[in-house]
């Protein structure tokens, strides 16, 4: 094409997402207004600050001087379930998403079975843990129960939507010679699918451990169990030792995390 | 690329499948395809092998040769035409016995398809799953027999002490020979083979020829093989089919290619001017030739 063009210079400019120069300015003008208004709504009220900042000072007083040993039973308690809470769901929510996300495979299922996968993955992911936790406490009662059900309810739409596309973008051709050989769907999936996508699907339940146990922290905040209820009660009391402590051990728990995930994936990858 | 595997005659006779079996033959009959609703790929091709026929199907980039050999395997469903092996109608056939007369159709393919993060053994072995129940080939547990035979095989074409190589690990040539390995562990009736030097240098390309035209010979195969290549198709295919636009437009005999028939499959463009991108590499004949730039290499 470059040869047709003989010696004129051309000037080419990647294409807009706007192509019309006003609609271009009325659109980025009718933005910045709404921020404006927007900003001017929330209510600023100053003696509402200046009491959150003697509060912080309180707070990172605190911060300074962690304490472990005053409620290190109920610590030690809340991290051992939140500990046990993201294993047991990460674990169960893998074994889940596996039949979930190859049925959310379009190269894999016919439509009906697409559909249905499809739909149960993006009501998982619909909504926030938080509410999904709310909602499990209101019907399990506080406790692990309902954080667990709960990180398995996230996980699954995690790991099944990512499984999903990459059975989608597997490599066609070998799955092409296993039809052409007899082979049967179960096969093709087991000698096909399954070695292509493993290794990416390990990665990616280190991946959500990780962030389960962060979550299981979050969680107990509306009383699914786990470290985010001793965090809610030392809070609540206002021992800001306790909490630094606490967050203390939850920032080290995600460190040996990450550190024993990398090691993990040098091994299965 | 190791040794050539022919001065080998005692693996041969192990190897078991019986060169005087059964004859089996492939006819299409005027298949029409076309993919979703786009226009057609093949409009009426029609090719009869007959038992132990090699025929070369040649034709330009986008004839529909590829396309030929996926309908035939029903992995694009023709719109209209005959498939008979040995008489019995492929296009007819529901799931089970598909899956059955797809065992007994080899294939080969183009990029060779192998599975690339598995091994060497287990690639091969994927070409017994038509037989294999789903639990004993999930958790590798093979028969006996049929690992036999794929240690047998990989002997055959070259590949001896590699069964545990990763299929990544291979050179082009190395898998393509995996390849090769797991059509014939399906005990086919039938060879289909797509450019199965596509990827090749001229060298290599010539062994994989001779070893495949070769293990059609010792055991009585029929096989339809694509190829890009004129010299090689003419080569080592003694009928040759020339497919344009989805129409054969040429079957017969590879002493009967000439000038004006290469015209007609390639198009004007084929013989005597420059043809680069007609891309036979020079020298696949060993030859050289008369009037160099022609794609017939003679
Ligand atoms: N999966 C597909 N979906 C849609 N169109 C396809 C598909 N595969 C092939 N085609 C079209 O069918 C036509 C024939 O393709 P085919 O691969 O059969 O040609 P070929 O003769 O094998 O070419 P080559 O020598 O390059 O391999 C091409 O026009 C191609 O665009
Ligand atoms: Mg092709």
């Amino acid at each position: 094409m470059a040869a047709e063009s003989d010696q004129q210079a051309q000037q080419w400019r990647p294409p807009r997402m706007i192509e019309s120069a006003t609609t271009r300015k009325l659109v980025l003008g009718g933005l910045a207004l709404y921020g404006l208004l927007a900003f001017f709504t929330v209510e600023i009220d100053p003696t509402r600050i200046a009491e959150g900042l003697t509060r912080a000072a309180e707070f990172f007083g605190g911060w300074l001087r962690p304490d472990f040993v005053t409620r290190w039973t109920d610590i030690r308690a809340g991290l051992l379930e939140s500990v046990a809470m993201t294993a047991v769901a990460t674990v169960v929510a893998l074994a889940l998403s596996i039949p979930l996300g190859l049925g959310a495979a379009r190269n894999l299922v016919p439509g009906p079975i697409y559909t249905a996968s499809r739909a149960v993955l993006a009501v998982s992911r619909a909504f926030h843990e938080i509410i999904v936790a709310i909602l499990f406490v209101a019907m399990f009662g506080f406790g692990p129960f309902a954080g667990v059900v709960t990180l398995i309810v996230g996980s699954v739409g995690f790991l099944g939507k990512l499984l999903a596309e990459a059975v989608e973008e597997v490599d066609p051709a070998p799955l092409e010679a296993l039809t052409a050989s007899g082979a049967t769907w179960g096969s093709r999936v087991v000698f096909g699918v399954l070695p292509q996508v493993m290794p990416r699907m390990w990665g990616l339940a280190l991946y959500r451990l990780d962030i389960n146990f962060r979550e299981s922290a979050v969680i107990g905040l509306v009383g699914a169990g786990g470290i985010g209820a001793t965090l809610t009660t030392a809070f609540s009391r206002y021992e800001f030792e306790s909490v630094s402590a606490i967050l203390i051990l939850i920032i080290g728990m995600v460190f040996v995390a990450e550190v024993i995930s990398g090691r993990l994936r040098q091994r299965l990858l | 690329m190791g040794s050539d595997p022919q001065d080998r005659p005692g693996v041969r006779h192990e190897l078991g499948v019986s060169v005087s079996g059964p004859e089996h033959s492939l006819s299409i009959q005027s298949l029409h395809v076309r993919y979703g609703r786009g226009e057609p790929v093949l409009s009426g091709a029609s090719i009869a092998l007959a038992p132990k026929e090699i025929v070369g199907l040649i034709g330009a980039s986008g004839a529909g040769k590829s396309t030929l050999l996926r309908a035939v395997q029903r992995l694009v469903e023709p719109e209209s035409g005959e498939i008979l092996l040995d008489g019995v109608d492929l296009t007819k056939l529901a799931r089970t016995e598909l899956r059955d007369a797809r065992r007994r159709l080899g294939m080969i393919f183009q990029e060779h398809a192998l599975i690339e993060r598995l091994s060497v053994m287990e690639n091969v072995l994927t070409g017994t799953l038509g037989r294999t129940g789903f639990w004993q080939s999930a958790r590798r547990r093979f028969a006996p027999e049929d690992v036999t035979e794929a240690f047998g095989l990989l002997d055959r074409v070259g590949l001896t002490g590699l069964e545990d190589s990763r299929c990544d690990e291979l050179s082009g040539g190395q898998k393509q020979r995996v390849g090769i390995a797991r059509a014939l562990i399906q005990h086919p009736d039938v060879l289909l083979v797509d450019e199965p030097t596509a990827s090749l240098d001229p060298a290599t390309s010539v062994r994989i020829m001779t070893l495949i035209t070769e293990i059609c010979l010792e055991r009585g195969l029929a096989a339809l093989i694509n190829l890009h290549d004129v010299p090689l198709a003419r080569r080592f295919c003694p009928r040759i089919v020339g497919l344009k636009e989805g129409e054969v437009v040429f079957d017969g005999p590879a002493s009967a290619l000439d000038d004006e028939i290469l015209r007609r499959v390639y198009g004007d463009d084929a013989v005597g001017a420059p043809a680069g991108h007609q891309g036979s590499p020079a020298g696949t004949e060993g030859s050289g030739g008369t009037d160099g730039e022609n794609i017939l290499g003679r």
